[in-house]
């Protein structure tokens, strides 16, 4: 019996050394990302053969993480001391990463790369540290733009709005009882009052208001709260089923011809045009009272700290965010590129496009401290509940921001 | 002398690798939360962790948004299993009778129970949505109301409107089980009431109820604790809003844990929630529970 172990043994060991020994040549690197169609980890399939064969020293395991759960994975996994090389990140998440002192900066390999001037309109800028350093290498980038069904503006003698008033105007135009409208009940503005909403309140709230203690909670941002509940409450230019609506909801009732409005980026642009070809169109979000705000989605890259093989994992950084490759990339997200190169051959009509690069000079990101996420998640979306249904006032909404962002 | 102690021993032998398994799998987790909760625990904090005892058990005795889901929770237990109940008895005894296609309904009522929750959350948001939803659409149309309603985006109507997609989904296990029971109790015990002029109903009470005593006990038991613990469908159908509205307490500590990466709050109100539920569940069975194997 002990015999039959020891040999066992022996052979299993053998066996690891056979199985072993390429792979102790290479550099391995691990990278998380995230893609919502599973049918896309094909594209990345092929842009890590493509790396590989470049590299043929390096070797890249790509492991797609659901994004359900996609940022807790990754802390667990920074706490337990078992993080990737490098990881699909984004803007909001960065001022928890550097708290927990997970990441690299990678000012020095930026500098001396050569893609650096492909990268398009400031976005390195964008995507700097609280502290100054380069921490992330963007990947993509959209901005939230207002989509309006241009055939509905025409028909009432409307342009698409370009401040808060014209907005309002246009939104009570276009709400219309079933009577009216061959039986199908239609609203102005396809309100997001669920997850993920509060780059639908920006444009009008945080246009008015900013992150400092008082910030949220002087009269100008309390008038433009209430204003921006109004509309729901008030004017009722949004579907009943507002304050619980997500992504799915907003798309598919304007897809269905229910709303004339809502707020989103290029990404559903392709689908847009597919339900309606030329009806649909798009402009940057409106102004209001001077001022003007758009949220900056993002994806970037980032190194961590606990990297053994930071050269080789900065190469495929760098490999993710050059042009062909970057536009690949795109290609599964459905975002735009982030390099000049490639945004020449990005399969987008050119009136999203333009929408899109018009409401750059004023996108902005939340503030980067880590508050900012929870106030995604959680604390926006509560609060702007409660508020939209009358349990609180649009004053105590934006006492409670402002209090979630000055308690440490 | 040895082989009859080996053999004494042969028992735990074979149970070890159960009990092993248990104490891994679940009284490791249980410990670690109990432990977990007594610190300050933010994922992305880890500098910050530090031991502060029964902290999160005081804050949580002050924090109203625990009372609230509570007190919910208890709503959404002491409504939607007395309904599976009332729902699953009344199929069971359909299906109890002879008619035909009667095997093809047994497997039919099956349908809610076997979907993944995930499933039924989506299907029943989408059913009750104001403007492309079924259910609006057929009030109107029948004209019992003039304007749709926000099912699950008004705060008076969501908590409800999730529990009858619940008692959609779970009042076939109680028919499942009941209808089993039923078939247990002897028909000679039927025709010997008869013989003695019982009604119907008295041999329900009778004979029907007491024989079902056991599966019913621990079927509203075992009903208890899954409905207290589900918050998938609640998650998917309206992710705990509008506002608080839908948080029950397991939903809290959930969205505590991972959305605000409070680890330390959230197993804090998870050990909680779970002493509560143990409490209620040791004091049913000594009460419903009485006089049973």
């Amino acid at each position: 019996m002990k015999k039959i172990c020891r040999h066992g043994i022996a052979i299993a060991f053998g066996l690891l050394g056979l199985m072993g020994s390429p792979a102790w040549a290479q550099t391995p690197v691990n990278f998380w990302y995230h893609f919502d169609n599973p049918e896309s980890t094909k594209l990345m399939d092929d842009l890590v053969s493509a790396f590989e064969s470049k590299n043929p020293g390096i070797k890249v395991k790509a492991e797609n993480v659901p994004w359900n759960n996609y940022y807790d994975k990754l802390f667990t996994s920074i706490v337990g001391g078992k993080a990737p090389d490098v990881a699909m990140v984004k803007l909001a998440q960065q001022p928890q990463l550097l708290e927990m002192g997970a990441l690299e900066p990678i000012d020095k390999m930026v500098a001396s790369w050569p893609g650096k001037d492909d990268l398009g309109n400031n976005l390195l800028e964008i995507n700097k540290g609280p502290d100054g350093k380069q921490y992330y290498l963007p990947l993509q980038y959209v901005v939230v733009y207002l989509y309006y069904r241009a055939d509905l503006f025409a028909k009432a003698g409307l342009e698409p709005p370009a401040t808060c008033e014209a907005f309002l105007d246009a939104a009570k135009k276009l709400t219309l009882p079933a009577s009216a409208n061959n039986g199908v009940e239609q609203f102005g503005f396809g309100m997001r009052g669920g997850k993920g909403g509060y780059d639908n309140w920006g444009p009008f709230v945080l246009s008015q208001s900013d992150f400092t203690p008082g910030g949220m909670t002087s009269a100008k941002a309390i008038s433009a709260n209430t204003w921006y509940v109004d509309l729901f409450r008030k004017h009722k230019v949004s579907p009943p089923s507002a304050p619980n609506d997500g992504f799915n909801e907003i798309i598919s009732t304007f897809k269905s011809g229910r709303t004339a409005m809502i707020f989103h980026h290029i990404g559903s642009s392709k689908t847009m045009v597919a339900a309606f070809g030329d009806k649909v169109s798009a402009v940057p979000a409106p102004s209001c009272n001077g001022g003007r705000w758009t949220s900056f989605g993002d994806e970037s890259t980032a190194l961590f700290k606990s990297s053994k093989n930071k050269e080789a994992a900065w190469k495929w950084m760098a490999f993710l965010s050059e042009g062909e490759n970057n536009v690949k990339f795109n290609q599964a997200t459905g975002q735009m590129t982030v390099t000049r190169s490639g945004a020449e051959k990005a399969a987008f009509e050119p009136r999203f496009i333009k929408a899109t690069v018009d409401s750059l000079p004023f996108a902005k990101t939340l503030p980067a401290v880590p508050q900012s996420a929870d106030f995604v998640n959680t604390v926006w979306p509560v609060n702007m509940q409660r508020a939209l249904t009358g349990e609180i006032t649009p004053e105590q909404m934006m006492t409670a921001f402002d209090k979630h962002y000055s308690t440490k | 002398m040895s082989h009859r102690s080996s053999l004494r021993r042969m028992p735990y032998w074979l149970l070890s690798p159960a009990v092993l398994a248990t104490l891994i799998v679940v009284f490791y987790p249980m410990l670690q939360a109990g432990i977990t909760s007594l610190y300050y625990n933010v994922l992305w904090k880890p500098k910050a962790v530090r031991f502060i005892g029964f902290d999160n058990y005081l804050s949580i005795a002050q924090d109203p948004v625990f009372w609230a889901s509570l007190g919910r929770t208890a709503l959404w237990i002491g409504i939607t299993v007395p309904l599976q109940l009332l729902l699953g008895f009344v199929t069971a005894l359909l299906l109890n009778q002879q008619f035909r296609w009667r095997t093809l309904a047994r497997s039919l009522i099956l349908i809610p129970w076997a979907l993944p929750s995930v499933v039924i959350g989506l299907m029943w948001s989408w059913i009750y949505h104001p403007q492309v939803g079924l259910l609006n659409d057929l009030l109107l149309r029948v004209g019992l109301l003039n304007t749709a309603i926000p099912w699950l985006a008004s705060p008076d109507t969501a908590l409800y409107s999730i529990i009858a997609a619940l008692v959609w989904q779970g009042f076939p296990f109680f028919a499942i089980m009941i209808l089993a029971g039923l078939q247990t109790i002897p028909a000679n015990l039927y025709e010997a009431a008869e013989i003695d002029g019982a009604t119907t109903w008295q041999q329900f009470v009778e004979i029907t109820l007491p024989g079902l005593k056991s599966v019913l006990v621990t079927a509203v038991m075992l009903r208890i604790i899954w409905v207290a613990n589900s918050m998938d469908v609640i998650y998917v159908m309206t992710g705990g809003g509008p506002g608080y509205a839908t948080h029950t307490l397991p939903l809290y500590a959930f969205k505590r844990t991972y959305s605000s990466m409070d680890f330390g709050y959230g197993s804090a109100l998870a050990v909680t929630f779970s002493a509560l539920l143990l409490g209620f569940i040791v004091l049913y069975l000594r009460r419903v529970g009485k006089g049973m194997e």
